[in-house]
């Protein structure tokens, strides 16, 4: 590049520097708006930002490759074109989609058309799975994509959506409410009720209420807030992990949307509880159409005094929350690779001990918390522990949002109380004739007909909220291999057992399709398999062999000795 | 003289670092209630203090845990989960490096599931592993070979590569890389940026795909490397290695026309028995001698001379520095830096290219030693230059970049023609059949014989400044340094501490030397004065001293500093036998400072041959017209930009 090139580039950063702050954390916003601006990030862009940050090139690249939203080499089109590659969007059609993608607009998936106008790419779980299949172009979403549709979405672009047909924002499907959905709260409502109670006062009715974490680990929310609101510092942090990657998870999607308020509320509450003076919501990269809307509902409550200094009158209680986005790294959504992401690094997930609410963001305490979670303590701040936790069993209080996608006829969002068995919640979904269920997305659980009466809570099936339904003709071997393949893409790469052990999973999986695979190998991976859940890093490699396991334990007979057809 | 103090803190200065430390801080006080907790490892019980890793208290209890992502120079990583163990209550195993103790536990360090866990972690770790044992410079002394061999592996259980994915990087002078056999333990990343904060290698990309990378995937002859082969001493298989060039020295040997000479560095004499099963601190100096004239070189020389010749010019320099600040009020750049570690000087070219007139100009010892060797030497046995092959052993991978910098050829030859490593030559020796430990011994050559400890002392983190402080104080004073320090022992510049400082006050002067008296009349005007330097070890600690002398900090002061750009000096050197780790590194440093003791001259300025070489050759004396043509030279302002 010539020397003006550098100088602007020089200006570029340095002003990016003032509005992100001049420490490694600004690391990934820069790089956002860069890649925004130049379309990818060029070598001297990646050297002149790790310059700025007093930091190493190779730091940059290192990040800038980790996240598969960054483009290192060659420019990206005007439109990226991401197409879910999610089981949920594999069952409802995406090949065909796929296939006639390719087809518009000659180019394969990964590349770029000559003109610089269209980038095709997959991508995983874009969080429409009950209106797949979903492609995501820049910021924009299309919800059940046909090839039909597909040369009017990309004559769309080259209008650059004057006058589109599809609407700019997919609507949500709720298909149940229950008392956390028909909630009738005003902004603030509940950040008020909590503010009449003290701090400890508000952790207390938390732990009445039993509240577990929505995320799907079920960590007792009230046992998080207690130990950062004890650990002395001089800052604390409250993060919101929008970082809604699970496969076959839709809920935070939609509850950002239509339930921001609250949801602030229930960060601003976290906050008031541990001691708190910033926040951040860590919102992943598909869901960037989302930004606008919570910077204005941010600003709305600055104006109103709900965020911002002394909030609501009381004397001292400051807090206010940025926005940072992912740049497509499932494993962010754990919470210490989410925190080493907000601290400009790869999203590796750290050793624990020690925890966040201990050494969290820039060795602050800090509490992460789903989005669902901070829904929920809002609504407990006004109504009560016993409004929450008359639902659900003793060990699972409250009702639970559920993305139902998948054979049924009615998939959407659900509010159900925990405790729900499989049957149960199969019948509400019209979605009787599955042969299995995954519950809890590509980490969760596969779980066959026989074990329909189980019940999802914290103490049977453990789910974050993501129900995916086979129906009978669905082939379990492609299912498996289609988590598998997610694993070893969304796998962070440091440790080894998660690494490479998910690899030779896969290539097991090729082999049992190929009809080539002994039942002593089998049984070595499954060895393997325990391996990968007892030994890896973090809680993504410890259960991403969950699904591998459970569907060659309940599908044996369909998987082993295959006869692939003649190609 | 004011004993060594703290001048640095840790935030002064923002260090990039490869990953965020996670741990738990040791308590002050040991001995205070719940500062140390009750562990239970294999059944056999031990009180550790708060926040001990698991791995830690094994150690204490002599119970082995096997590790590969550990190294103990290097922040906790826990990648490689080589290391689990079962912690009782706890579902999962835990990696005993990067476990804390907090709370009272009960370990299990070899059950079932551990030993299912490790088996399959190697059994991966080969599975992606290209090449063979028996073609790898590692054979013998890998770690993941050892590991295979512990657990028992018979067979590749998830396959092996057969095609290299990478291929090798033979691009540089001094670093080999053959990323085919990488293990991605990334011990090289933290070494580089966290040890060295030179920042030459991060993992790239993610899931399977991630490989350790290099800025714009440049080989690493087109990076910003310092060539100081920290890395190499820290890879735990053959991914890593020196760029060897005994099979051309060989050659060279072999040909009846050439001349082949040998010096030898002082820190690789104290740790090549470790190549050869010796416990660290076992110097074969005189052994090695024999051994290299059995191997057929020519004549042996000490590089313990040149580096007497270095305090000498470098000396000569400080004076002529300090005399044109101070008494004719010229500018010059105090403080002065040395300049005798080839991988500092890169550093500095790249990082700081702007306080390079800081540098002394005088040629690092290997350097200057090839220069006269090609000159005087040459003159004096009538023997061409041409015909003269000049080999380095040398503690030191940078050392191979220095010997090909274009600029150190000012006799008209190469000065140096081969930089040979520490390994290398046990290399050559095996190769040889030789068993070095039970060599005879016999002592150098002349010309240059002498036993010198102020040469000796190079091999340690702050010997050079040792060395110009016994020369310089008698030089100025008249007064013997033994006086001062006894057994002339300047114990305030030695230890392992990263950046140490030392201030020596003049209280008295002597007469102008004869070696000096063409260039200061008297040294009235150091009367009364105070004598401040610093010493550093690894460049992160090296940037440590720059910024608090950009900064104007307490260093700005100083007159002279010592750089190395390696931990401990030239004994942790990257070409220095593997492994390495802080005792290891004090053992060679005792063995070094046991042989200054034993040494006839431990004054640079006393050392005979030095003496001759003056009277003889550079008649000029230091500094002067001829030793800068041959001793000093110039260095390059190449910065950090690659694009």
């Amino acid at each position: 590049m010539q020397v003006l090139d550098r100088v602007k580039i020089n200006q570029e950063i340095s002003d990016l520097k003032k509005t992100y702050g001049d420490d490694r954390s600004a690391l990934l916003p820069i790089l956002q708006d860069l890649q925004e601006k130049y379309g990818y990030l060029p070598n001297l862009v990646m050297q002149e930002t790790a310059h700025a940050l007093d930091i190493h090139p190779v730091e940059v690249e290192s990040v800038a490759s980790f996240y598969s939203f960054f483009r290192r080499k060659e420019k990206q089109g005007k439109y990226v074109l991401r197409l879910c590659q999610t089981i949920s969007c594999d069952l409802s059609g995406k090949a065909k989609v796929a296939r006639q993608l390719e087809n518009e607009l000659g180019i394969k998936f990964g590349e770029t058309t000559k003109d610089g106008m269209f980038t095709l790419e997959y991508t995983n779980c874009l969080g429409m799975c009950d209106q797949g299949p979903a492609l995501l172009i820049n910021d924009r979403l299309f919800a059940k994509v046909t090839p039909e549709k597909v040369p009017q979405i990309i004559a769309d672009c080259r209008r650059d959506f004057v006058k589109s047909e599809f609407p700019k924002i997919v609507p949500s499907n709720v298909k149940k409410s229950g008392p956390i959905l028909s909630h009738d709260l005003k902004p603030g409502e509940g950040l008020k009720a909590a503010l009449k109670n003290t701090r400890s006062g508000v952790i207390g009715l938390i732990r009445e209420s039993g509240l577990k974490g929505r995320g799907g680990a079920g960590f007792p929310t009230a046992v998080k807030w207690q130990l950062a609101g004890a650990a002395q510092s001089a800052k604390k942090f409250v993060v919101c992990n929008a970082d809604e990657g699970e496969p076959g998870t839709f809920k935070d999607r939609y509850l950002l949307f239509d339930h921001t308020e609250m949801i602030f509320d229930g960060m601003t509450i976290a906050a008031y509880a541990i001691g708190a003076d910033k926040g951040f919501v860590y919102l992943r990269g598909e869901y960037l159409y989302l930004k606008k809307h919570l910077q204005e509902i941010l600003e709305n409550r600055r104006q109103n005094n709900l965020l911002g200094e002394n909030i609501l009158g009381k004397e001292g209680f400051n807090f206010d929350i940025e926005i940072r986005m992912g740049s497509g790294a499932y494993v962010c959504g754990e919470e210490t690779a989410l925190i080493e992401s907000l601290e400009g690094y790869r999203g590796e997930p750290r050793n624990r001990p020690p925890f966040p609410v201990d050494t969290g963001f820039q060795n602050h305490p800090t509490i992460v918390n789903n989005v669902e979670t901070f829904l929920d303590a809002a609504l407990i701040c006004v109504k009560g522990a016993k409004w929450f936790n008359e639902h659900g069993t003793e060990k699972s209080s409250g009702t639970k949002l559920f993305s139902v996608s998948g054979d049924c006829e009615k998939p959407g969002i659900y509010e159900l109380p925990f405790g729900i068995t499989i049957e149960q919640l199969l019948k509400e979904v019209k979605g009787e004739n599955a042969k299995a269920v995954q519950i809890g997305g590509a980490s969760g659980r596969c779980v066959a007909r026989k074990d329909f009466n189980r019940t999802i809570a914290f103490e049977d099936i453990s789910s974050g909220g993501s129900i995916i339904i086979f129906g009978p003709q669905v082939d379990m071997l492609e299912v498996a291999i289609n988590f598998m393949e997610f694993f070893v893409e969304e796998s962070c790469g440091q440790c080894t057992p998660c690494r490479d052990g998910n690899v030779k999973l896969l290539e097991g999986l090729k082999l049992l399709e190929k009809g080539r695979c002994s039942v002593s190998y089998l049984n070595e991976l499954m060895r393997l398999a325990e391996t990968i859940q007892l030994a890896s890093k973090c809680g993504l490699g410890q259960s991403s062999p969950n699904a591998f396991v459970s569907i060659i334990e309940n599908f044996k007979s369909e998987i082993l000795g295959r006869v692939p057809e003649k190609a | 003289m004011e004993d060594k103090e703290k001048v640095i803190t840790e935030s002064t200065v923002r260090a990039p670092k490869s990953t965020t430390p996670s741990t738990i801080k040791a308590p002050e006080d040991v001995g205070a209630i719940g500062a140390t907790i009750k562990v239970v490892i294999d059944g056999k019980e031990i009180r550790v203090p708060l926040g001990t890793t698991i791995l830690n208290a094994a150690r204490m209890l002599g119970i082995n845990i096997p590790t590969l992502c550990h190294h103990n120079d290097l922040c906790i990583s826990g990648v490689c989960r080589i290391c689990v163990v079962e912690v009782e209550g706890m579902r999962t195993l835990q990696a005993s490096c990067a476990y804390p103790i907090s709370q009272p536990i009960v370990v299990h360090t070899h059950t079932r599931k551990v030993r299912q866990a490790r088996r399959h972690v190697i059994d991966l770790l080969l599975a992606r592993h290209y090449g063979e044992c028996y073609s790898c410079v590692r054979n013998n002394n890998c770690e993941l070979q050892q590991l295979a061999h512990e657990y028992g592996v018979d067979f590749y259980r998830f396959g092996h590569v057969d095609k290299p994915t990478y291929g090798c990087d033979n691009s540089s002078y001094a670093i080999v890389r053959d990323m085919d056999k990488c293990i991605l333990c990334r011990r090289c990343v933290r070494t580089c940026i966290d040890l060295q904060e030179v920042g030459v290698y991060e993992a790239v990309e993610r899931g399977n795909k991630t490989r350790i990378g290099t800025f714009m995937d440049n080989p690493m002859a087109q990076l910003i490397c310092i060539n100081c082969g920290q890395c190499i001493n820290r890879c735990p298989t053959g991914a890593l290695h020196a760029n060897d060039p005994s099979d051309a020295i060989w050659a060279a040997i072999d040909d009846p026309t050439k001349h082949v000479v040998i010096q030898t560095a002082p820190a690789p004499r104290s740790a090549i028995g470790e190549c050869f099963g010796l416990p660290a601190g076992n110097p074969l100096t005189f052994e090695m001698n024999t051994a290299m004239r059995y191997c057929g070189f020519d004549k042996v020389f000490d590089t313990n001379f040149s580096a007497d010749l270095t305090i000498i010019e470098e000396g000569t320099e400080l004076i002529l520095r300090l005399y044109k600040a101070l008494v004719k009020k010229e500018p010059v750049s105090l403080p002065l830096f040395t300049s005798c570690s080839p991988g500092w000087v890169k550093y500095i070219e790249h990082f700081y290219p702007e306080m390079l007139s800081h540098l002394s100009s005088a040629k690092s010892p290997q350097q200057m030693f090839g220069a006269v060797i090609k000159t005087y030497y040459a003159e004096l046995n009538n023997i061409d230059p041409a015909d003269i092959v000049t080999v380095a052993l040398m503690p030191c991978t940078a050392k191979k970049f220095e010997c090909n910098r274009p600029e150190m050829n000012s006799s008209g030859f190469k000065d140096i023609d081969y930089g040979l490593t520490t390994r290398e030559l046990a290399g050559m020796f095996q190769e040889a059949g030789i068993d070095l430990p039970n060599m005879p011994k016999s002592d150098f050559d002349e010309p240059f014989g002498t036993r010198t400890g102020s040469g000796v002392i190079f091999g340690a983190t702050g010997g050079v400044m040792e060395s110009a402080i016994r020369t310089v104080y008698e030089l100025i004073t008249g007064d013997r340094i033994d006086n001062l320090f006894e057994h002339a022992r300047v114990m305030p510049v030695r230890g392992f501490e990263g950046v140490r400082y030392a201030e020596l006050p003049i209280t008295k002067v002597g007469p102008v030397p004869d070696l000096l008296k063409h260039l200061i009349p008297n040294w009235d005007w150091l009367k009364g004065a105070t004598l401040k330097v610093a010493v550093a070890h690894g460049t992160a600690n090296a940037k440590k001293v720059l910024e608090n002398i950009k900064s104007g900090g307490k260093l700005s002061e100083c007159h002279f500093i010592e750089f190395m750009a390696c931990p401990g000096g030239c004994l942790g050197g990257g070409g220095m036998p593997i492994p390495t780790n802080e005792e290891i590194r004090a053992a060679r440093a005792r063995a070094i400072y046991a042989e200054d003791e034993a040494s006839e001259v431990r004054k640079s300025y006393e050392n005979p041959a030095i003496i001759r070489l003056y009277q003889e050759f550079l008649v000029d004396g230091p500094c002067g017209h001829k030793s800068h043509k041959l001793l000093h030279t110039s260095y390059m302002p190449r910065g950090k930009k690659l694009v």
